[in-house]
């Protein structure tokens, strides 16, 4: 079977901590059925629960929560993934500039807090993010071809 | 009632506690998980284990926490372990670089008795 272009799945969710498995599952699912590996998939899940996690903790601070709007299309080479937030952008270039990983560092000046934008960037092959009416985070992953099942 | 997606389970001995966490230990979780071992952590005397045997996820959360105890045990002297990683936590422990810092546990004199 051959996938459209225009084939894909959503699912939008309250931006709240408890929804975000919801999420992964729904990941869990489509990423299975496209065809990628268990540790791909793995992967995907830490990933885009981050960028969910960045909507639930960021996007509607001193606000009325809103939704978390999670879209996965398959095209060619991979699958894309868009979180979308409809609260106030997340200052991501800021926290972008200080995401990094904790190698090479003394304990007392270790900080998780950059974490979760570098799993994204560590576990995905590209990252883009928009913020303009709130955020977007679109993260991708290619499809690594099994030449003897094609 | 469904199964609980995070549980934490501890074994209390004289000189050692040993936290059993399983299930997916997310930012749903991580209130549950810090308020739970809170008193833990701050009870020097006594060595603290993290068992991850049965620890099927984690997030930037609950590394978070992991940094955050092993930030408080180190300040105070006192003793902590992580033991039983499984390998795809243990991937994301190397790819952010908390590996480095975590040492397995010596393990209580209880324990030892329990092996022989």
């Amino acid at each position: 079977m051959n996938l459209q272009e225009s084939q894909f799945v959503s699912v939008r969710v309250p931006a709240e901590a408890e929804f975000v498995d919801i999420v992964r599952l729904t990941l869990y699912g489509i990423a299975s059925k496209w065809g990628f590996s268990y540790e791909e998939i793995e992967d995907m899940k830490v990933a885009v629960a981050e960028a969910c996690n960045n909507a639930v903790l960021h996007a509607y601070e001193g606000m009325e929560k809103g939704f978390v709007e999670v879209k996965f299309e398959m095209n060619d080479g991979g699958i894309r993934i868009t979180v979308k937030d409809e609260g106030s952008s997340f200052d991501y270039a800021h926290k972008e500039a200080k995401a990094e990983s904790l190698h090479n560092k003394d304990l007392s000046e270790i900080n998780a807090g950059g974490l979760g934008i570098f799993m994204m960037q560590a576990l995905m092959d590209d990252v883009e993010v928009h913020t303009n009416a709130g955020t977007e985070v679109i993260l991708t992953k290619f499809l690594q071809r099994n030449e003897e099942l094609a | 009632m469904n199964d609980k997606k995070f549980t934490i389970q501890k074994e209390v001995m004289a000189d050692e506690v040993i936290v059993y966490l399983s299930g997916e230990l997310d930012l749903s979780a991580a209130t549950e998980m810090r308020e739970d071992l809170e008193p833990f952590v701050n009870q020097t005397n006594r060595a603290l284990t993290l068992n991850l045997k049965d620890l099927k996820y984690i997030d930037s959360t609950g590394i978070g926490i992991i940094v955050s105890i092993l930030k408080t045990r180190t300040a105070a002297g006192a003793a902590f372990g992580v033991e039983d990683i499984p390998a795809k936590i243990k991937r994301l422990f190397d790819i952010t670089g908390i590996t480095q810092y975590l040492r397995p546990s010596n393990g209580s004199a209880e324990r030892k008795e329990d092996i022989v």
